[in-house]
């Protein structure tokens, strides 16, 4: 059960990614999407009653609170607009505002656009060594690369993945995005290929990070009046669930810690309730795609163990069989080629929306998976503490009331 | 609307609050207010917090900021835009249905983030950051094009400050800065021509956390004493670019309050007992009283507003807090006898490019 309304997703619309955009300002990158958005819902930006601007930290970009510069070329001048910003959740948590604009009945229709440019800055990793605590943490080399790579070397001493396992992953995410136009790194590469890259940081070689990418991500989000009338298959908003951790991972593990920060099972708490909303009892079964917000190689078994897609330290043998795979797998897993092939940091989340509400709504080409019911898209931020979890599908559940929020 | 506030904190204020760290700020505000509503921490379903990056000196601030204002393990949403915008975010998940007893959080501590530098970096790189833009000059340009539309000068503006600071010294829970003379405010110098510098509200450190519940959950729980009822709530955005129209329109204060009204389903502000005005300057001060016309309350910012207190990001959701004193009569000093509607006003951006408005109503 949902909200007082109901939430249809009835426009996508991305630009490609790269890592420069040399012939766009980062407003007019934010209205491109906007526009494809609204050409795909059939609607005028007049029809918009209200915006919500996806955007992580500017820092990477240069502009501070750089939404308000954009506010008139995503047509938010004169209208309710905001910001929400959870890290590399904020595409999924900016999502959720959207959903709450039109779940309280309060707006028929609401744009949620953002746009980042990784790239701007020529040192990402030195800005995200900025978000670390002041006193505790900035004088170690930590950054989002090496933070996760403490993650994942304790995720395979917990469950005995190898460095092969996690290549296939890039393996299979580089070859799906060959049959997505708008991504950002792709190719027909081999298992030796990544194991061979330049060694980053244990277990990562270049190949396992994803690149820094510039673009743009847009949907149209509206009431199921709206929805009738506009489009003949949206994708139905279902289930929508955040959790926050403890930025500190030491806090995230061992007997006495409510979670373990290797299995990002975060991500299990959102999943569960989102889940219920959508009525979702056996995810391996009622859901067809998953769309992760998987920067590094070693995200996906852990994100797939807790969606409930199979059990802890289960999901590398099932991809080395081939169950994760576009057109053959038990469930298509990245079918974009996900995140490790395109993370422009701000909007990720969203673009992870807008590929599975894509599955859902028939329109993901060449990738399109037979027979989508039901997708799930995520969203992790911060010190993977920020988790965002969507459950998108062709009917909707019910409205009415339900009491949200995990507990622990 | 059915949402309530049933507990809230204001920190209080310092122009340093040099014995904290921004966590610890922030963890006491939030304590503070689960302690005014007599819930725990373990009750609530949500956290909404609405902070800016820039302002708290760090990227993704609520990476350390999120578990001190009460979301670990919990659905938090975070809002960039200012506190009162957090609000606006916190009513609307109560009314989507999904929750019911959510902690709000906001705050500012401009001491260690000076506020000018950060704001001279949202100019874009193309016309406005070469010319050396920054929110003083911005607002000196909205002073000069409010003037000429409205019909004050800077020695309207000098007399509108003082009496902001005569109110703001009966408010106990303000800085109670001394009231200054018209001439000491008249012959201070000019920061961007004719805003002044004792035209500025002082910006100051603070913090404001609230307690909100929706309708279902206060049915439930009757032992619950709600302070007030959010009634209606509205917020809007403008331009960034600065023409006259954008500068003395004042459309997004207009549109921002319109919605609120129209959501509480009051005719205009003359139903309200009192508004509480973010005004940033004395020029902001007399704008806002004239697009209010003869639709003003009676009372105007009995709290005296920013110029109480101005942890700059929050300073709308402090005005929030003091329209629900006002509601549950117990403002104390700066009470309005009888205040049952009270509006609390909110801006944000340069030459405020957005407003928000929430109508707090007695429960």
């Amino acid at each position: 059960m949902m909200g007082k309304e109901i939430v249809a997703l009835i426009g996508t619309g991305q630009t490609k990614f790269k890592t420069h955009y040399a012939d766009k300002t980062y407003v007019e990158l934010a209205q491109d999407a906007a526009k494809l958005a609204l050409d795909d819902a059939g609607m005028e930006p007049g029809e918009i009653d209200a915006v919500v601007f996806s955007m992580a930290p500017t820092q990477f970009m240069g502009v501070n609170d750089c939404d308000r510069w954009a506010t008139s070329h995503v047509w938010g001048a004169g209208k309710p607009f905001m910001r929400i910003h959870a890290g590399g959740a904020t595409g999924g948590s900016a999502l959720h505002a959207g959903y709450i604009h039109i779940a309280s009945g309060m707006y028929r229709n609401v744009l949620v656009v953002g746009a980042d440019r990784v790239a701007e800055t020529p040192d990402a990793q030195h800005v995200l060594n900025l978000i670390w605590d002041r006193f505790y943490e900035h004088d170690f080399a930590l950054n989002t690369v090496t933070m996760t790579a403490l993650a994942a070397q304790r995720y395979m001493s917990r469950y005995g993945m190898t460095e092969e396992q996690f290549a296939r992953v890039v393996v299979r995410a580089r070859k799906n995005a060959m049959g997505n136009p708008y991504a950002h790194l792709r190719g027909d590469i081999t298992v030796d290929d990544v194991l061979n890259s330049p060694r980053v940081a244990y277990p990562y070689k270049r190949f396992d990070i994803c690149p820094r990418s510039s673009g743009a991500a847009a949907v149209v989000l509206s009431n199921l009046d709206v929805a009738k009338a506009k489009c003949s298959r949206p994708a139905f908003v279902n289930g929508v669930s955040a959790i926050t951790h403890s930025v500190f991972m030491g806090d995230r593990m061992g007997v006495y810690s409510d979670t373990e920060f290797s299995d990002h099972d975060g991500e299990h708490i959102a999943a569960h309730e989102a889940y219920r909303q959508a009525g979702i009892t056996d995810p391996s079964s009622q859901i067809q795609v998953a769309e992760l917000y998987d920067p590094f190689s070693t995200f996906q078994f852990p994100m797939l163990e807790s969606l409930g897609f199979c059990g802890r330290g289960r999901a590398a043998a099932i991809s080395d069989a081939g169950g994760w795979d576009l057109h053959s797998g038990h469930v298509a897993v990245g079918p974009s080629g996900g995140t490790l092939c395109t993370n422009p940091i701000g909007v990720t989340g969203l673009v992870r929306v807008v590929d599975a509400a894509n599955q859902v709504m028939g329109k993901s080409g060449q990738n399109q998976v037979k027979g989508v019911k039901n997708t799930v898209a995520t969203a992790a931020g911060g010190s993977t503490q920020f988790f965002t979890v969507t459950v998108l599908g062709e009917d909707y559940t019910a409205p009415g009331k339900s009491v949200g929020g995990a507990q622990q | 609307m059915d949402v309530f506030i049933i507990g809230q904190a204001i920190h209080p204020p310092a122009a340093r609050i040099g014995d904290k760290r921004l966590e610890e700020l922030v963890f006491d505000t939030a304590h503070a207010a689960l302690a005014d509503a007599g819930v725990r921490r373990a009750q609530i379903d949500h956290v909404t917090i609405a902070g800016c990056d820039e302002l708290d000196g760090r990227s993704i601030s609520s990476m350390l900021l999120a578990a001190p204002a009460g979301a670990q393990l919990r659905d938090e949403m975070k809002c960039t835009d200012s506190g009162l915008t957090g609000l606006c975010v916190e009513a609307m998940r109560l009314e989507s249905g999904i929750f019911e007893l959510g902690l709000l959080v906001s705050w500012c501590k401009p001491s260690t983030a000076p506020l000018e530098d950060v704001m001279r970096m949202r100019c874009e790189p193309f016309y406005t950051r070469p010319i050396g833009l920054n929110m003083a000059i911005t607002d000196g340009l909205f002073a000069q094009a409010a003037g000429a539309e409205y019909g004050f000068d800077e020695y309207g503006a000098d007399e509108a400050v003082q009496d902001c600071y005569r109110r703001a010294s009966h408010n106990p829970r303000g800085m109670r800065h001394a009231v200054p003379g018209v001439a000491d405010i008249a012959t201070s110098p000019y920061v961007a021509a004719p805003l002044r510098r004792a035209h500025q509200a002082p910006i100051t450190d603070g913090a404001v956390a609230m307690v909100v519940v929706s309708g279902d959950w206060l049915k439930r729980n009757p032992r619950a004493r709600p302070l007030a009822r959010v009634s209606g709530i509205g917020w809007r955005n403008e331009e960034y670019d600065l023409g006259r129209e954008r500068l003395a329109g004042l459309k997004s204060f207009r549109g921002a309050i319109g919605d609120s009204l129209g959501r509480a389903g009051l005719k205009d502000c003359g139903a309200l007992d009192l508004i509480e005005l973010d005004s940033q300057t004395g020029f902001h001060e007399l704008a806002y009283r004239a697009a209010l016309g003869e639709q003003a309350p009676a009372a105007i910012s009995p709290s005296g507003g920013a110029f109480a207190q101005n942890p700059y990001f929050c300073t709308g959701l402090i005005n929030a807090a003091e329209a629900v004193l006002q509601v549950a009569g117990q403002a104390g000093p700066v009470q309005v006898a009888g205040a049952r509607h009270a509006m609390a006003h909110g801006c944000h951006g340069f030459a405020q490019q957005g407003n928000v408005a929430v109508i707090l109503e007695s429960a």
